[in-house]
């Protein structure tokens, strides 16, 4: 019974096409803007993302996303070292700084001073040089994208393009000199501005004169540690704020979905996939089922029951649901690696694939729904009546 | 049939697909981990901070009590020197020009002393014993005269004239004797003692005047006030060594066994500090390297934290109170002026809110 309600299905190829391009064009709409969204977001805390050492975040209670700093005085290293089940903790200075490049132009730049002796905070993922390497003297390591990008070198054939910096290069930053000893990779930053790594005490030269200039204290907790309850002792001996990681990317992307309008652009775009996916899918599987309730309406005389051909409705449904999704799903994806190079954030997480499916899922039902209807109320005697 | 077949196959390809995309992309970060880790606390309940390590005279920036050029360092950096040992020394040769000149006035004095004290003259006297004795001689002669005249009972034959001009001829040898024998008896009498007195101030004075162009010398030969090791030498020959407090100080030296580490504790924890407290002490990028340090004392003033970024209009915000620890340098090839970060065991968090009685209570305990 089952199978020949899946060979109505394929046999109407125009149909079959039709209500899988509707469903396939909800799931491409809804995987892709989610997948886009979702890296988007992601590249608010992708510095959190890429210093993944630290259990947790010490900043000022007031700093409400990552690039939101509010220097301390540098004795509350020392207090939060202070605080029982901290196994350790080290100072990072994050800030920007205007870098001058070699074509004369000022690009602004992200500064992270990591602790001098660990270089806690550095990036993992290194392109050129080694990370120790920032113990030499006035050295620096500069992302892949920033390197090869922004602070690129000038082609001395005019018109050229640009000469990536490479290990040796001077920069200059705020009027201090400074040598590439490292290139890095590690996650763009949402205003994809050039990261540059260097030891805490030469970031503080090298950044503009200011009181504090202590922006994160890191900490690792001791094994076996609640993450919560150290926070609250933190807190508690300090006065400061203390996130997990996880807390402190959820504060960072909570600003950007409260401050900024891209999750109602986004929702907006996911909203329409949905609805047209919806009405499309929808009234071409219901123009389906029109077609086919004679053959519908010959197995309800032939006795068969309103739930064995309420199945089969769903189970038409779902198959050219599965379908759609795989292609749509599919289609997003290919679209998302062939961008992969590119300023494009693009992040397919399995929260979105659910998301996705969950969302044709509702769109199968609905418009199955209406079928349902039509073949419930259907008398088998109007088939005979000609 | 393959065309049947090809949209649910492409669907497939399509699901695997994304699976496999979202598989790679929640791939885990390469892990930043620390190029060494971190020092971690020894103990549960603690305070931390930053120390520097210093001599346990503290640092002596050696000072010179003159501005001169330097002439000669006799010590070396590293060196390990004695109380009293010679440091460096300046320029002399202006006060040793002037220590000759003193020198010969002295000696001049003490021969001045030395002629008044050797008074008489040996050869002096003869002559005027001589006077004496012919003084005497002359009166006895005239004496002898009268008496014969007065022998004569004749008044003619003696004039009374004669006789009176005689006898005065007497009393003017008599007189003559007189005066002989007391130039004899001054020149046996020698110097006038206030003159001597007068030379032997003097004498006493061109000492004093030597002493003084010496101590002068030897204020430019700078010592080892006590036994220690050098730390830096920043003078050579032929500098200048000003007097003065200086940035840089020309020599730095202290005792450097056992060690010291200052800590700084922000005063924020400084309640909880208690004197005699276990510390242990990291050296910065190697927490391998690590030493149990002994509690000395606290400094009983509370300092402004040394800033980071030395701009001269910045105010301080936080003040640190520093504790004193030793530990044998046996234990941590360190050197004085290198950074440790320590943890100093404290109360338990009850224990000690109970008994803090405010931030002056470890300063107080510390002067038990």
């Amino acid at each position: 019974m089952y199978f020949l309600a899946l060979k109505m299905l394929f046999n109407d190829k125009a149909k079959f096409f039709g209500i899988v391009m509707g469903v396939t064009l909800a799931s491409l709409v809804i995987t892709q803007q989610g997948s886009i969204f979702v890296g988007l977001m992601a590249r608010t805390f992708g510095v959190i993302t890429d210093m993944n050492y630290p259990d947790i975040w010490v900043m000022d209670p007031k700093v409400q996303f990552i690039d939101d700093t509010k220097p301390l005085a540098d004795t509350k290293l020392f207090e939060v070292r202070g605080v029982p089940g901290v196994a350790s903790a080290v100072p990072l200075y994050k800030g920007m700084i205007r870098a001058r490049t070699d074509n004369g132009l000022f690009q602004n730049c992200n500064l992270y001073g990591l602790d001098d002796s660990t270089l806690i905070g550095g990036p993992g993922e290194m392109v050129e040089g080694r990370l120790a390497d920032l113990r030499m003297a006035d050295s620096v390591i500069v992302d892949v994208e920033g390197a090869s990008d922004k602070l690129a070198k000038k082609n001395p054939v005019p018109g050229g393009p640009k000469i990536p910096l490479s290990i040796g290069d001077t920069l200059e930053l705020n009027d201090h000199r400074a040598v590439v000893v490292g290139i890095s990779r590690g996650s763009r930053t949402f205003q994809s501005q050039p990261n540059v790594f260097t030891t805490y005490s030469r970031a503080v030269t090298f950044a503009p004169k200011e009181r504090k200039l202590l922006s994160f204290v890191l900490v690792k907790a001791e094994p076996g540690e609640d993450l919560e309850k150290l926070r609250a002792r933190i807190t508690e001996a300090t006065g400061l704020a203390a996130y997990t990681s996880q807390q402190f990317k959820m504060l960072t992307v909570n600003y950007f979905l409260k401050y900024t309008g891209i999750p109602i652009n986004f929702g907006i775009a996911v909203s329409l996939g949905f609805i047209i996916g919806t009405l499309i899918t929808g009234f071409m599987f219901y123009s389906f089922t029109i077609d086919n309730l004679k053959y519908l309406g010959t197995l309800k005389a032939m006795g068969t029951g309103d739930t064995t051909l309420m199945t089969m409705i769903l189970l038409q449904a779902l198959s050219v649901g599965c379908i759609g999704f795989g292609i749509g799903a599919g289609a997003a994806t290919v679209f998302g690696m062939s961008m992969s190079g590119t300023q494009l954030a693009f992040w397919i997480t399995w929260q979105i694939l659910a998301l996705s499916g969950g969302a044709v899922v509702i769109i199968c039902m609905l418009a199955a729904m209406l079928s349902v209807r039509k073949v419930v109320a259907l008398e088998p005697a109007v088939v005979f009546k000609g | 049939m393959i065309r049947t077949f090809l949209i649910p196959f492409l669907a497939i390809a399509g699901m695997i697909f994304a699976m496999a995309m979202v598989v790679r992309s929640s791939q885990p970060k390469p892990p930043s981990l620390p190029v060494v880790m971190p020092p971690t606390s020894p103990f549960a309940s603690r305070v931390a901070g930053s120390g520097i390590i210093e001599a346990n005279s503290e640092n002596i920036a050696i000072g010179t009590p003159v501005g001169e050029t330097v002439e000669k360092v006799a010590v070396k950096v590293g060196d390990d020197v004695q109380a009293g040992d010679v440091l460096f020394v300046l320029d002399t040769r202006d006060q040793e020009s002037q220590l000759a000149v003193r020198k010969a006035e002295l000696e001049a004095a003490r021969q001045s002393l030395k002629r008044l004290e050797s008074m008489p003259r040996s050869e002096e006297i003869p002559p005027a014993v001589a006077r004496v004795e012919a003084a005497r001689a002359t009166m006895e002669d005239l004496q002898n005269q009268v008496a014969i005249m007065e022998r004569v009972q004749d008044p003619r034959a003696r004039s009374e004239e004669e006789m009176s001009r005689r006898r005065f001829a007497v009393l003017v040898a008599k007189g003559r004797l007189d005066e002989a024998e007391a130039a004899l008896a001054l020149l046996k009498a020698g110097a006038w003692k206030p003159e001597i007195e007068v030379a032997k101030a003097q004498v006493r004075a061109a000492e004093a005047n030597v002493n003084q162009i010496q101590t002068e010398i030897d204020r430019r030969v700078i010592r080892a006030p006590i036994a220690g090791r050098v730390l830096q030498v920043k003078i050579r020959p032929g500098e200048f060594a000003s007097a003065g407090m200086l940035a840089t100080p020309l020599i730095l030296m202290g005792a450097v066994e056992p060690l010291h580490v200052r800590v700084d504790v922000d005063e924020n924890d400084a309640w909880r500090v208690r004197a005699g407290a276990k510390a242990e002490g990291y050296l910065r990028g190697n927490r391998d390297i690590k030493a149990a340090l002994t509690f000395v004392r606290f400094e009983p003033y509370v300092v402004p934290k040394k800033s980071l970024t030395g701009d001269s209009s910045e105010r301080v915000d936080t003040r640190v109170l520093q504790v004193l620890f030793s530990f044998d340098p046996k234990d941590l090839p360190v050197f004085v002026g290198q950074q440790m970060d320590v943890y100093i065991q404290s109360a338990p968090e009850g224990e000690s809110t109970s008994k803090s009685n405010g931030p002056t209570s470890p300063a107080m305990e510390s002067t038990k």
